[in-house]
């Protein structure tokens, strides 16, 4: 008995670090393609391919990110030492400008499609009205079209009304893509605050856009930063819309990053690296809100 | 009128009406474009949409690549959906414990998230390579796949090499949900069970699964009508090949509609989808009780 | 970066921040160019070490000779010029990355805009999208391009869409460059990427073309003899593999199920064993004696390839001998010269260019069908058009004539690692004679690509049914076959027939 004792805090430890390993052991499996990834856009081209596979970049350097994010070509230099523009190297690759595209697209977007779906979130969970169920899965149901099917008739509309590529018909185009998510989204957050709130105020008679306005608003801040993050990222990686509806004149990372697979081979340093650069402000921003992010990805069916 | 008196209790539809506007523009006109579509083809001498009848539906139920395709699509959901949700549901309790190290993997697992999926298509092609891929030579060396028989070439692996691109990024949604699911369990019952000597396997089966039920539901869903709508890795890894082995539903129709031009037809074939997701997923949010 | 940059350059974007706010340059171009003074280079500096250059390409102060243009050039663009400055005027296009419109946007800035004050925005895209794009465009008729990039696969479909480029140098000689010269294309080209009908759709711009390219170090090692023929391609592919044991491999390709380049591999094959595509009455020929043979004949060749050629387009067949995995390979010759760049070659220096292989036997176009042309070079060329729909015809048009012309093209050869020339006064540049040698932008590959467009250019045939049977039926059915789906080369032939001639037949 008393050895059983003494032992068994010891097997309690030995038990916590088998299961802490076990856990980092599947971190590192899921974050491999991402250190790949990081490894390709920090070696010269003639590292990235090797047979066998090189697992330590040999020797690392920043070139990739100089010409995708500052737009310094080291072969502008061996141009004219030699004159050869390399594949994948010209203006088209310096990709700061679709970075930037792609800050203003998701901001503006985000805050649009913020504006208007705590409106109608505030309704879908303080009125009940004929229909409402139907509503829900009106909205939820935008998710279910193809975007192949979308593009298309977006295209037409769009160009009716002059918005390819422009910033206005981009933003438009990532707003309408998340107006579900947000809805359904903030409606939980509002479900959560107690209708008493409302009616206490209410009686003291204030309006319903003042109890929208000076309760419900500031009491669901986190909610609102969590809708906003999502809605951002999903704009950060949208790929096909963006790709159908712009031309030259607007560009985002994904669509940049297309680029970068040419006739002559596929620059993959240069891929690597815009990428990489854009993950990271995408992820700062999830991680913030990381406390609200399941709510988010379930499109607010779980509180 | 006052603003105060237009947004009375008794006007929803005030307050809903700018989401009814843009939701129109962006669900209703695509919709009802498609159905126009869906009895025209467009005519490349002509350059306009001709009327055909019914001749894209019925093409489309005598089409055995669709068929095919739509197969692929079904075969790809349920892997994936399962793989991702065993594999999501076993991380999450390995995860589901405290102290700061817990708390860096969890957020260390939405990095695969923010990565555009064409971006990850891109990934795993690179990897996927038998040559120079990493991901191939470490498959290669620990003698699970052959060396001479690259995982995106044969009709029988190469779905398996596409679900790996899927699977990468999107087992962290799963575990996220299930490990929010998990935090919210009351710790009776549990308790309960370990002071009557229950076994893990019985814990989970009768008491923590039935618990999670609502959660599951939703995380199927929204996963289940993301994955049959695939078409990122597809484009990326294998242009649906070989032959038509990986072609899944969207991939098919976004070919119908950019390389062949039939637009007519790629709007059918998005109606159909739209319809088989609409009813399959009422069903299940009708059997599951999935409430929003 | 000394004190006198440093000061010009502040004083400079100070002018590009004043052309900013009163919204006369773009964001990105003012981003670029930002860049480009070094400002953002400061800050890359401490990233990582030194900045070496900033990016403004041929700046006058960096441009090397070779690479400078014809000070006629930019004399006419002066004069043409003047007609169009002030008037704000943007022209677009959309193309898929290639060699020449990469040079070419990057050149743009400095040699078009600067002296005509034409905006020219550069759209680069996947070749699927190029094609949806143009489509979209011509379907309403409402030029949103001026120019459209028109692989040559396309020529029917969009020969009723632009302008003929002969008719608007003779109609409007204010705005005809001197010395343009049509005849300077090679003919073949012209005839086979630009004509539809008797009609230019629009001037060649690109032409990658089939050659050999051997490894001669393993050439001279082993005592092989340089291929001529079909068979003793198939037989030096074999004795390297059996030699290297699937060390380094006979051979490699391009044969990405549901791809392309699937079907452009293919039709080398069909041509080279005197098959061809479609027949006389117009109905697919594939499916006869001769395309079996060709099918056969690859067969025994892809024994000896990388198994991964399967899931591998131009992209994955170049980097396979870039890395020196395969001794030999029939394909784009635009390959050569980033195989002769040791910054992402393993084998810089060691390939030979060959000329394009003798014919088992060959067919006439006249006993093919549809416009085809069999030949055993193919080519995938491409015309920049301009749009009937522009709304800046005469801008297009100028951007058109600089992008094409003698002076571009040899430039785009000494700049733009891989174009071949078009136009036969380039092959004779002494510049670009100057670069036949071994090393970064080599051209010593040009003496075959230019053989290979006079004598052996294949062409896929004219038809707007064309680019779904070339992307869609044809290589998916070779990629079920090569997937094993097939029990015989006939059966899967006779399948491609069949969805060939049901294509077609809507039109």
């Amino acid at each position: 008995m008393a050895t059983a004792q003494k032992t068994r805090p010891t097997w309690r430890a030995w038990q916590l670090s088998v299961r802490a390993a076990a856990a980092w052991a599947v971190v590192a499996v899921f974050m491999f393609p991402l250190y790949w990834w990081i490894s390709v856009s920090l070696r010269h081209d003639q590292d990235i391919f090797n047979k066998p596979p090189k697992l330590f970049t040999p020797e690392v350097t920043l070139k990739s990110y100089k010409v995708v994010l500052l737009g310094i070509s080291p072969s502008s230099t061996s141009i004219e030492k030699s004159g050869a523009v390399h594949w994948g190297e010209s203006s088209a690759t310096f990709a700061l400008p679709s970075l930037l595209d792609s800050v203003y697209i998701g901001v503006a977007s985000t805050l649009i499609t913020l504006a208007v779906s705590l409106l109608a979130a505030y309704a879908l969970s303080r009125m009940r009205f004929a229909g409402h169920h139907h509503f829900i899965f009106w909205v939820l149901s935008t998710r279910m079209l193809p975007p192949v099917a979308v593009a298309l008739p977006m295209f037409f509309l769009f160009r009716e009304f002059g918005l390819i590529d422009t910033y206005t018909g981009a933003i438009l185009i990532h707003a309408l893509m998340n107006f579900p998510l947000a809805v359904l989204l903030l409606k939980s957050f509002i479900d959560d605050i107690p209708r008493e709130i409302d009616e206490a105020a209410m009686l003291d008679g204030a309006s319903r856009i003042t109890v929208f306005t000076r309760l419900i608003l500031p009491s669901m801040r986190g909610g609102i930063a969590a809708a906003a993050v999502l809605c951002f990222v999903f704009s950060w990686t949208e790929f096909l819309f963006i790709l159908s509806l712009t031309q030259a004149g607007v560009n985002t990372v994904p669509v940049a990053a297309s680029t970068f697979v040419t006739s002559t081979g596929t620059a993959w340093g240069y891929m690597a690296a815009l990428t990489c650069a854009a993950v990271l402000p995408a992820f700062i921003f999830i991680v913030l809100v990381q406390k609200h992010l399941v709510r988010g990805l379930t499109l607010g069916s779980l509180k | 009128m006052k603003l105060v008196s237009v947004f009375s209790p008794e006007r929803p539809w005030v307050w809903l009406a700018p989401l009814v506007a843009v939701l129109a523009v962006f669900t209703l006109f695509p919709f009802f474009y498609n159905i126009y579509l869906s009895f025209h083809e467009f005519n490349s001498f002509r350059r306009t949409l001709v009327f055909v009848g019914f001749d894209n539906w019925k093409g489309m139920f005598e089409d055995a690549k669709m068929w095919r395709a739509f197969s692929v699509t079904l075969i790809y959901m349920t892997v994936c959906l399962s793989v991702q949700f065993v594999l999501g549901l076993g991380l999450a309790l390995l995860i589901n414990a405290d102290g700061r190290g817990y708390h860096l993997i969890r957020s260390l697992l939405l990095l695969p998230l923010v990565v555009p999926p064409a971006v990850v298509g891109m990934m795993f092609l690179l990897m996927e390579d038998s040559q120079f891929g990493v991901l191939s030579w470490m498959l290669q060396s620990l003698n699970l796949i052959a060396a001479g028989a690259p995982l995106l070439t044969s009709s029988k692996t190469a779905l398996v090499g596409v679900m790996l691109a899927d699977i990468w990024q999107w087992t962290p949604f799963m575990v996220l949900i299930m490990l929010a699911g998990l935090h919210a369990l009351p710790k009776e019952p549990f308790e309960a069970a370990l002071v009557d000597g229950a076994r893990f396997r019985h814990m989970l089966f009768h008491l923590m699964l039935p618990m999670l039920r609502p959660i599951i539901a939703v995380a199927l869903l929204i996963r289940g009508i993301d994955l049959f709508r695939v078409f990122d890795y597809v484009f990326v890894m294998t242009s649906g090949g070989p032959g038509i082995a990986t072609q899944t539903l969207s991939f098919y129709t976004w070919k119908q509609s950019f390389s062949f031009v039939k637009w007519g037809y790629a709007a059918t074939l998005s109606l159909f989808s739209l319809v088989f997701l609409i009813v399959v997923a009422h069903a299940f949010i009708r059997a599951a009780k999935v409430r929003w | 970066m000394n004190t006198l940059d440093k000061r010009n350059g502040k004083r400079r974007l100070a002018d590009l921040a004043g052309q900013l706010a009163a919204r006369r340059i773009s964001k990105r171009d003012f981003l670029k160019k930002a860049a480009a003074l070094g400002f953002f280079a400061a800050g890359a500096g401490v990233l990582g070490g030194a900045a070496k250059r900033p990016f403004s390409l041929l700046s006058p102060a960096h441009a090397a000779d070779e690479g400078e243009q014809s000070p006629e050039v930019t004399a006419w663009l002066k004069d043409v010029g003047k007609g169009f400055r002030g008037r704000n005027i943007t022209i677009k296009y959309a193309t898929e990355a290639t060699p020449p419109s990469q040079v070419l946007s990057t050149l743009v800035e400095n040699d078009f805009t600067r002296y005509t004050g034409i905006e020219v925005q550069v759209e680069i895209v996947p070749l699927e999208q190029v094609l949806q794009k143009l489509t979209q465009d011509v379907a309403g008729g409402l030029g949103s391009y001026d120019l459209y990039y028109l692989d040559q696969s396309w020529m029917a479909s969009f020969s009723n869409d632009t302008v003929d480029p002969r008719e608007m140098y003779q109609n409007q000689s204010d705005l005809a460059m001197p010395n343009y010269d049509f005849d300077d294309f090679l003919p073949p080209l012209t005839e086979g990427i630009s004509m539809f009908r008797n009609k230019m759709v629009g001037v060649p711009f690109d032409i990658p073309i089939f050659i050999v390219m051997i490894r001669q170090d393993i050439y001279d090692k082993m005592g092989l003899q340089t291929p001529t023929t079909y068979p003793q391609y198939l037989d030096n592919a074999r004795a390297i593999q059996a030699e290297y044991n699937g060390e380094i491999f006979g051979t490699t390709g391009q044969m990405k199920s549901g791809h392309y380049s699937l079907e452009c591999d293919w039709t080398n094959w069909l041509w080279g064993h005197g098959g061809s595509i479609f027949g006389p009455d117009g109905k697919f020929a594939g499916n006869d004696a001769r395309g079996i043979d060709a099918m056969e004949y690859w067969l025994r060749l892809k024994e000896n390839m990388p198994p991964d050629v399967l899931n591998w387009t131009w992209d994955g067949e170049f980097t396979s001998m870039a890395q020196g995995l395969a001794a030999q390979v029939y394909s784009w010759g635009e390959f050569f010269p980033g195989l002769d760049n040791p910054e992402n070659s393993k084998v810089a220096g060691l390939l030979e260019p060959v000329l394009p292989l003798q014919p088992v036997s060959l067919r006439a176009p006249a006993e093919a069908g549809h416009g085809e042309i069999p030949g055993t070079a193919h080519q995938g060329g491409s015309a920049l058009a301009v749009s009937r729909y522009s709304k800046n015809l005469d801008a297009a048009w100028v951007f058109a004539q600089w992008g094409s012309s003698a002076d571009m093209n040899i430039r785009v050869s000494l700049l733009g690692g891989g174009a071949s020339p078009m136009r036969r006064s380039t092959y004779e540049d002494a510049r670009v004679l100057a670069k036949a040698r071994p090393g970064v932008g080599s051209t010593r590959h040009f003496a075959v690509t230019r053989r290979a467009i006079e004598n052996h250019m294949g062409s896929e045939p004219d038809h707007p049914a064309w680019a779904e049977v070339s992307n869609g039926v044809i290589p998916v059915e070779l990629g079920r076959f090569f997937a094993g789906e097939y029990r015989s080369p006939k059966a899967v032939m006779d399948e491609i027939a069949e969805g060939v001639d049901k294509a077609f037949a809507r039109y």
